[in-house]
Parts: C-alpha cells; structure tokens; sequence
C-alpha cells in the first residue's frame, strides 16, 4: 500500500516529511514508488547539475544531444557483447557503463573524424553522426528485440515504472560524477575556461574533453530509465542557466544547479502525484518535472530582470540626490 | 510486388509518393540552413512540433471525434504553431537572456520535448487509439498515408520549391553576403522571415514521413551528399531534392520490403524514419568518399600519385648521378615502404626510363634526359633563391627538393630566360643543359 495514495500537493510534503522523520527515528518500511522517483530524479539531477555546467561553458550542449541520442547504439552494442560474454543483462550496472564508455567513444571520433577527414563544416557534422547512429541504434533495438515501443520508451523514459535497482545505478552514477567533478575540479575549471592556458600549465585537453564526454554518456545513461535520454538535456541545460541569472561564480552555481534540479524533482512528482489524486489523471512525471525547470527558468529570468531594474532605478535616485 | 507498383498500388502509392515529397522539401529547405551553419536549428525546432502535435491531436479529437480522416491537418497545424513558439523561444534566450546559441537550442528542445510527453501521457488515458498515433510520429509512419496526404504534400512541397526558384538570386546574396544583400537593396529581413516560416513549413512536412526525433537527419543528409559534388548552388538544391527524393523512396520501400521479409507473422513494422535516414546517410558517405575533386578516396589518390611521381623521380636523380646502382643501395636512399618502392621502379622500367643490367640499375638514353631535366630544375631553382632571392645555405637545397617536383616546364623556360641561361649552380655545380624535347 503506498503511504502517497490519494495525496494532494501539500499533503504530499507532510507525508514525506513525516516519512523521513519515521526513518531518522529508526523506523525502517520499505521505499514507496514516489520515493523511489523522488530519489533516482534527484541523483539524476546532482549528476547532471555538476556535468551540466562545464558542458555548457565548453559550448558543448548540441554535443550532449548528440550523445543523449547515440546513447541507445552505444546500450545496444553494450549488450551484445556483454550478454555474449558473461550473459548480462541490458540494464546491468556493467552494460550501461559500458555503453556510455562506447557511445561516447564512437560519438566523439565520428564527429571529429568528419570534420577533419571529409572537411564537414562542424554542425553539420554533429547533426549528420548522431541522426545516423540513432536511426542504426533503433533499427537494431528492433530487429533484436522485436518490439518497437522500446526506442519509443528510451526517448521518453517512463519515471512510474522504476524500481529499487534503478535507484541503486542511479546512485552509482550520481556518485561517479561527484567524485570525478570533485578531483578534477581544477582541471576541468581550467579547461572550460581557458584551453590554451590549460595546455600551457601541463592539463591535458583531450583527457579531459573525454572524460567529460564520458561523464554526460553515463548521465545519459543514469537517466536512460527514469526521463528519457531527450528529456536529461534540461536536467543537464536548464538548472545551470537559472542559477546563472544569480551568481557568477562557478563553485556556487555547481552547488545550485544540482539544488534547483533536486526542488523541480520534488514538486514535479508532487504535482504528478496530487494530479493523479485529485484529477484522476495519470501524467508522466519525467514531462512534468522537465516542464517546471522550463518555468523555473522563465520565472527567474523574470525576477532577475525585476531585481536589475530595481537596482538600476536605486542608483538613479541616489546619484539624484548626489547631485542636488 | 514489383518497384513499379509502390507507385501505382492504391494501398502503397500513398506512402511512397508522400514520403517521396516531403523529403524533396525538408532537404531543399536542409540547403539554407547548411550555408547557414545552422543544422542543429533543425534538430531542435522539429522537437519542438512535438508538444504541438500532441495539442493539436487531442484539441481535435474533443471537437471533431467524427472526422478521424483529416486529424492529419490538425497535427501540421499544432506542429507549426509550437515550432514557430519554439523558434521565438530560442530567439528570445539568445537576445534577451544572453544565453549562447547552443545552450539555447538545447534547452528548448528538451523542454518542449518534456511538455509534449506531459501531453501524450495525459492523452493515453484519454484516448489510447489517438495516442499510439501520435507515438507513431516520433519515429515516422508513412504506411498509413492516402491519397488525400500526397495531395497536401505536393501542394507544400511544390510551393517551398517554387519559393526557392522564384527568390533564388536573392536568396543566394543572402545565403553568402549577408551585408551586400543588404547594401544592394534585398529586403534581406523579410527574406529571412519567409525562409524559417518555410523551414518550419517543410520541418512540420516531414514529420509524418520521419519523425520528430530524426528530422535533423533528413535535413542534413541529403545536402551533405549534393555539396560534395557541386559547387554551384543551384546544383546544390537540385542534386539535394535528387538525394532527399531517392532516400525517402528508398527507405520506404526497405522499411515495407524488410517488415514482411523479418516479421512475416508479426504484426511490427519497421519505422519509416530509420530506415529513410540510414539510406540518406549511405549516399552522404559514398558522396564523401568517392565524390571527385571533394571525396577523401579523390584526395588520398591525389597525394598517394603525387608522392609516387616525387619517388620516381628521385630514383631517376640517384642513378643519374651514380650511373648504376645495386637494387640494395638504392633501397637505403629512400625511406618508403618495399611495395611502394618496388612498384616505382617496375613502373619506371616500363615507362623505358631505367634499365636492370647484371643486377644493377642503369637509365636509359631517354631516362637520362628524363634525369637531367630534373636536377637541371632542381639546380635552377637554387640558383634563383640565392641570386634573386638572397637566401643563403641548407635552406636552398631543401627547398629545391621540394620545388623540382613542382615546376613545370613553362616554369623552366621563365627561370632559365630570367637568370639568363646560367651554367653552373650556387654549389658551382653545372647545370645540365636542355638538349631535346622527350
């Protein structure tokens, strides 16, 4: 019996609340299915919300697209081999892993390799690679599994049917991140703002670049389950933006980027689950938790503007006075 | 089942005409934004039709239930208001919220992607029947398709053409010269204003035959492979509309051929739009390989049989200056792989340069000629750095190395009427007079 059921949007905040409270105490019961949500968006989000930042200052956000859809060849081929060598699974830990390690692989040298080898200028070169892959990656799923809703659900994800093993990769992968971000933060600072500097110090460029590329393969992976490999863009773009209205520096925005994804997870499957309370209506909550990132970023752009406006006129009126 | 009947079938002429048109007008349209360097515009404006479409279908289905056969018209028209909305989106991050263009681009695609799935889960509930038919959109459906879609389509599809002809001088300033159209009077605002209108038209256009999520590829594909063989941008938009017109027949035709070749029980069908964009992507990469002057298989023959000349011609400049040497030593001089090397001097012994006499190599009366021709440019060219140039030392000598490949015999003739037909080169070495033409 989940605790949620027939929770509206507040009464969802007290439940979980006294829930937490309950398991401080040092009463466990077992995870319900909003939790479990609640828990793999978050991780998502921390994930994302520490890539997202260097991918954006590296103007490489296009390049995640192109991963977030090479992705689905990259599981595929994962699976193939793995499942031919010690049986595994296709959401195994070790096959997705590997599927990002080979997506982004595949992904990074094809692009390069037209640009420099067929002389392609570069955005036609991204768009070229990933609509093929994706389109061989579908193929595949279907000629394989038989049954073509899959690439269906890798697009959209399907974040009210997880279970508690998502959660656990989830984790895992929100962990990866924290602690490659947290070594290398130096480095990566460094070579998002100033290659050539981080050429001249003894950082090196590629290994880097790579290791990123890595890191947005294995959030696209994280999330393959939960929103979908489209809708992680906004978890990896969005939060980033709006903190950006607010600070300058990078230590704060990578703290709240990941803060403003884990706020829009909460309400997103609060508002999911008080939509299906009170209206009867079932909608997906990966959309819904995308959606309010969108608004949380107009409403920011908003108050920002407020807030700029305000301090402008301020100082009009105090020079005013100066003056007089 | 023969090819010509997916042309004339009542059942498959539908979608082979449909997917056919589309295609023309998504890889017209792929031409303008390739020279704008805007692909990715592409990729994310046809996301943003999915929010649309959703709308659109379910508006439909709560007014007009009865009318299932024109739900097509309510999800072009859903589609073009929500990319339209989504262009303006991107545009306003970019200018108002400073937002560099490719943050931007992404975002909005991920969240009006994120709104249409919101909408389609809510429409699964509702209307499961219309639900699969908008899930089917993602990835493109054509086998569905009647006679009334290939009606509007050419209708479309003509119209973006004949735009693309009437404005096409116009459209060419602006596509390269953006300030000189605008210095020489182009409406150059306008112009660009009717051209995203047309984008979104022909984006919207595809999605029946594509799909949201591919629609990126369908647009760049075709004119990847027309831009290798042309230069001029007239053949660029007709070999384009030949590329995207052939892909879209194509990957039809596979997408039913492979469906009751693979699932001959099942009731699964291939998606449309893999297969349209994996042939697409076939005849881009032929056209990169093998296109000539542009095809990587063009150039890498260019520079493999110039380096080749470059060995033969070196091997003629160490015989003429040993006069016989053993196949061994003459190995040593050139560091070049054995294939290559061997294949050099079995085509300079046919070509009657070089000659094998008791196991040492000789030129010929032609190949000393042939020899002395070469060093006599290479020497001149030293002589014309040091004296008129005033380059002094090693430099000399290895720039001639090169430059004795290069030259041409017109060349030879200026240099030896400009130094005055010298005699001896920097080194005091003689030059070797011209004596016949070979």
């Amino acid at each position: 019996m989940n605790p949620y059921w027939g929770a509206g949007f507040f009464e969802f905040f007290i439940v979980l609340c006294s829930r937490v409270g309950a398991w401080v105490m040092g009463h466990t019961s077992s995870l319900a299915a909003d939790e479990i949500q609640i828990g793999v968006l978050s991780c998502v989000a921390i994930a994302c919300g520490l890539v997202g930042p260097f991918l954006v200052l590296k103007k490489m956000a296009m390049f995640a697209n192109s991963l977030s859809h090479t992705i689905l060849l990259g599981i595929v081929l994962a699976y193939l081999l793995t499942s031919s060598l010690w049986g595994g699974g296709m959401f195994d830990l070790s096959t997705l892993l590997i599927g990002a390690a080979l997506a982004a692989l595949i992904t990074a040298f094809l692009t390069e390799g037209f640009v420099r080898f067929f002389r392609l200028q570069e955005d036609a070169s991204v768009g070229f690679v990933f609509t093929t892959l994706f389109a061989l990656g579908i193929v595949l799923v279907t000629l394989y599994t038989k049954n073509a809703h899959l690439g269906v659900e890798a697009v959209m994800g399907n974040a009210d049917a997880l279970h508690i093993s998502d959660l656990r990769a989830a984790f895992w992968i929100a962990l990866l991140n924290f602690c490659t971000v947290g070594c290398f933060y130096r480095q990566f600072q460094i070579s998002s703002f100033d290659g050539n500097f981080a050429k001249t110090i003894g950082i090196s460029s590629g290994l880097f670049h790579f290791l990123l590329l890595f890191l947005s393969a294995t959030v696209c992976i994280g999330s393959f389950r939960s929103v979908g490999v489209l809708l992680v863009l906004a978890f990896l773009v969005g939060p980033y933006l709006t903190a950006r209205l607010f600070s300058d520096r990078l230590c704060i925005l990578l703290f709240l980027s990941p803060l403003l994804g884990i706020l829009a997870s909460l309400i997103g499957v609060a508002l999911s689950r008080h939509l299906l309370s009170v209206y009867d209506l079932p909608l997906s909550t990966g959309g819904i938790v995308v959606s309010i990132i969108g608004l949380f970023y107009v409403m920011a752009f908003f108050l920002s503007h407020l807030r700029y406006k305000l301090r402008f006129s301020l100082k009009k009126i105090f020079k005013l006075n100066n003056f007089t | 089942m023969s090819l010509f009947d997916f042309f004339t079938d009542p059942v498959l002429r539908g979608p082979t005409w449909g997917t056919l048109l589309m295609c023309i007008a998504s890889s017209l349209m792929g031409v303008v934004l390739f020279f704008k360097k805007r692909i990715l515009l592409g990729e994310s404006l046809s996301h943003a039709a999915y929010p649309g479409v959703v709308m659109g279908v379910s508006f439909f289905s709560f007014f007009f239930p009865a009318h299932e056969e024109w739900i097509f018209l309510a999800v072009l028209g859903g589609a073009f208001i929500s990319s339209l909305l989504g262009l303006k989106a991107i545009e306003w991050m970019e200018i108002k919220g400073k937002v560099h263009s490719d943050a931007a681009l992404c975002f909005v695609l991920a969240v009006f992607f994120g709104i249409g799935t919101v909408g389609a889960s809510a429409m699964q509930l509702v209307n499961p029947v219309w639900y699969s038919q908008i899930q089917m959109l993602l990835f493109g459906q054509a086998a569905t398709m009647s006679d009334s879609h290939i009606f509007l389509y050419a209708v479309l599809s003509a119209f973006v053409a004949c735009f693309i002809l009437l404005v096409f001088r116009p459209l060419q300033a602006v596509l390269f010269d953006r300030d000189f159209a605008k210095s020489s009077g182009i409406p150059v605002l306008v112009l660009e204003k009717i051209v995203f209108w047309l984008l979104l038209f022909s984006l919207i256009l595809g999605i029946r035959s594509v799909g949201v999520v591919l629609m990126a590829g369908m647009v760049v594909a075709p004119v990847i492979a027309a831009r290798q063989l042309t230069d001029r941008l007239h053949f660029v938009f007709f070999l384009a509309a030949c590329f995207g017109a052939l892909s879209g027949l194509l990957g039809n035709i596979l997408a039913v051929v492979g469906s009751s070749f693979l699932f001959p029980e099942e009731k699964l069908n291939l998606p449309t739009g893999p297969m349209i964009i994996l042939v697409g992507a076939s005849l881009a990469l032929l056209s990169l390989l093998f296109a000539p002057k542009r095809g990587l298989a063009f150039r890498l023959f260019r520079i493999i049989s110039f380096h080749f000349r470059c060995l033969k011609e070196n091997i003629l400049k160490a015989l003429w200056k040993k006069r016989g040497i053993s196949f061994s030593d003459l190995r040593k001089e050139h560091v070049v792989s054995s294939f290559f090397f061997r294949l050099a001097l079995l085509r300079l012994s046919q070509e009657g340069w070089i000659e094998k006499r008791d196991e040492m190599f000789v030129l010929t009366p032609d190949g000393v000629q042939k020899a002395a021709l070469v060093i006599r440019l290479h020497r001149l060219w030293e002589l014309y750095l040091a004296k008129s140039l005033g380059f002094e030392g090693e430099k000399i000598h290895n720039n001639a190395e090169e430059m004795e490949h290069i030259l041409t015999p017109d060349f030879e003739k200026r240099l030896t009427a400009f130094l005055l037909d010298p005699k001896e080169d920097p080194h005091n070495q003689p030059i070797p007079q011209k004596e016949r033409e070979l």
